[in-house]
């Protein structure tokens, strides 16, 4: 009698949503990724011709570059950051994260726009460089790969810090304060206690930093100032200037293959972060 | 020695994340029309310039509309289906969640070349709808985030009660879920909102001749130097700062915390 079996009544109010999302969202991605395949015919011309031009490995290499750099240079700020928070009393740790969220708020372009204010060649840090006589001329922070990086890290920080920090909280004490008691030194009981327990939260917000720069645009758009394009900026190129489908279709669906594994890293590390 | 260091070091971090914001507030109060900072005197005339200027007004209705109706019809269709994946029993809601969520995790670039390809052969490319459409995908993720969370943190009992008195669905949705619910549905309804109203990428990709701030901003930046964009920037810090203040105080109302939503 399977087919006099009622139909649920709570699919019913998901349902329109889900054909919504299906039809504008993941259609529209299914489309993209065939499209990278069958046109004209089955094919993999598209995706050999991503190896084979050497602008898009350069690309590619560069936003690799880029995130990597990004993501170490969140994890040496962050991390003793998310240390320094757990220290600090309860009320001084809710300030703390404020701060840290507040900038989470604003919008990345207006981010963007104030370091050009703040590292131009006649912005306040160079100015301040000259004054001091510590450079015979402005130092080129914007407009190369630093700018993007410097632009990059700030956005993505909040992104590292805040779960780290949640993981740090979550360490107790006692443990600490037990291996204290058995005679290790404090330089010992953070590299033998503290440190390996906080590594799952670091290695996951490290991997999300990386996700997270590999689709970058903006930043690079307006601090990079045209000359250090990344993947995504490339098919902003490929769509909005040459009409080059085929090509942009075959960059987004290596994109999205490298986003979508190392999300699926993430939350494997997550887990077993949650289970140990 | 090293406590001392961890402070310097986390302070500098601390001030390098807050630096924009402080920088581009007293810049759009300058008086000077270079880039100079401390800034040489007061004034409005960055307020001036964006009031005055017509292709600004026009790019801030375009943005209010499309945060609108984009970030309604999310609100609407998720607070359904947040119920309906929070209550329901059935198989595949998992996945289902998983494909409400995924925005979230989509670099918005690929959802942009996507929708660009898509909407350019359905017609919808450089329309209001398409706009619309786009910008309701992305609010969907907020939604679905905050009420489930909402949803689940109300007693299923309570509705069993008032529909076992006899009441239709829709009424206890409506005197029932929905009272209880409501700071929760002001807070994803403002996260949706925020999020259409910042949007960049995909906008830059499908909005074809329709300017909204943010792609306005976008280009101008691009192109050049402008401090008219430390006046929008300013009113767009103090609008989030508005947004967060309220949702912070809706969610602590209804009885949700934030942390719960990480």
């Amino acid at each position: 009698m399977a087919s006099t079996r009622r139909f649920p009544v709570e699919l019913g109010y998901v349902l329109p949503l889900l054909l919504l999302m299906l039809a504008m969202f993941i259609l529209p991605i299914v489309l993209m990724l065939a499209r990278s395949v069958t046109q004209p015919e089955w094919t993999i011309e598209h995706y050999r011709s991503l190896i084979e031009t050497s602008v898009y490995l350069r690309v590619l290499g560069r936003t690799l570059r880029i995130a990597v750099i990004t993501t170490i240079a969140c994890a040496v700020l962050g991390y003793p950051l998310a240390y320094w928070i757990r220290g600090l009393s309860p009320q001084r740790q809710v300030l703390a994260t404020a701060l840290v969220v507040l900038p989470f708020w604003i919008s990345i372009l207006v981010r963007s726009y104030a370091w050009i204010v703040v590292l131009g060649n006649a912005g306040v840090v160079n100015r301040i460089l000259l004054d001091l006589g510590l450079v015979g001329a402005p130092v080129a922070f914007l407009y190369n790969e630093l700018g993007v990086i410097i632009g990059t890290t700030n956005v993505l920080l909040p992104f590292l810090v805040l779960p780290l920090f949640a993981a740090m909280v979550r360490i107790d004490d006692r443990l600490l304060h037990a291996a204290e008691s058995l005679g290790a030194s404090r330089g010992t009981v953070f590299r033998r206690v503290f440190f390996p327990l906080s590594l799952p939260a670091l290695a996951a917000g490290s991997i999300l930093v990386f996700i997270l720069t590999f689709g970058f645009f903006i930043t690079p758009a307006i601090l990079g100032g045209g000359r250090v394009p990344m993947v995504a900026n490339a098919l902003d190129l490929l769509i909005n200037q040459f009409a080059r489908w085929e090509a942009a279709a075959a960059l987004s669906t290596v994109l999205l293959v490298v986003t979508l594994t190392c999300f699926a890293i993430s939350r494997w590390v997550g887990a077993r972060n949650a289970t140990s | 020695m090293s406590r001392v260091l961890l402070t310097a070091s986390s302070v500098l971090a601390l001030a390098f994340l807050c630096l924009p914001a402080l920088i581009v507030i007293p810049m759009s109060f300058s008086s000077a029309s270079s880039l100079e900072f401390p800034p040489p005197g007061f004034s409005l005339r960055w307020y001036e310039s964006l009031l005055g200027d017509p292709r600004w007004l026009l790019a801030l209705q375009n943005s209010v509309i499309v945060a609108l109706l984009s970030s309604i019809i999310a609100l609407m269709a998720g607070s359904l289906a947040a119920y309906g994946l929070v209550r329901g029993t059935f198989r595949g809601r998992v996945l289902i969640e998983g494909v409400f969520i995924a925005p979230l995790v989509v670099p918005s670039v690929i959802i942009a070349v996507a929708l660009y390809i898509f909407f350019a052969q359905i017609g919808l490319l450089g329309t209001m709808t398409g706009l619309v459409i786009g910008h309701t995908v992305l609010g969907v993720p907020y939604v679905i985030l905050v009420m489930s969370v909402a949803i689940r943190s109300f007693d299923h009992r309570i509705e069993q009660v008032a529909l076992s008195l006899g009441a239709p669905t829709s009424t206890m949705f409506r005197r029932v879920l929905l009272p209880n619910l409501l700071p929760s549905v002001f807070a994803a309804w403002i996260f949706a909102l925020i999020a259409s109203f910042d949007e960049v990428i995909i906008t830059h990709f499908i909005a074809g001749r329709y300017d909204t701030v943010p792609k306005r901003m976008f280009n101008e930046l691009v192109l050049q130097v402008n401090p008219t964009i430390t006046a929008i920037a300013t009113l767009l810090i103090v609008l989030s700062v508005i947004a967060v203040g309220i949702i912070v105080l809706l969610l602590r109302r209804g009885g949700v915390r934030m942390r719960s939503l990480t």
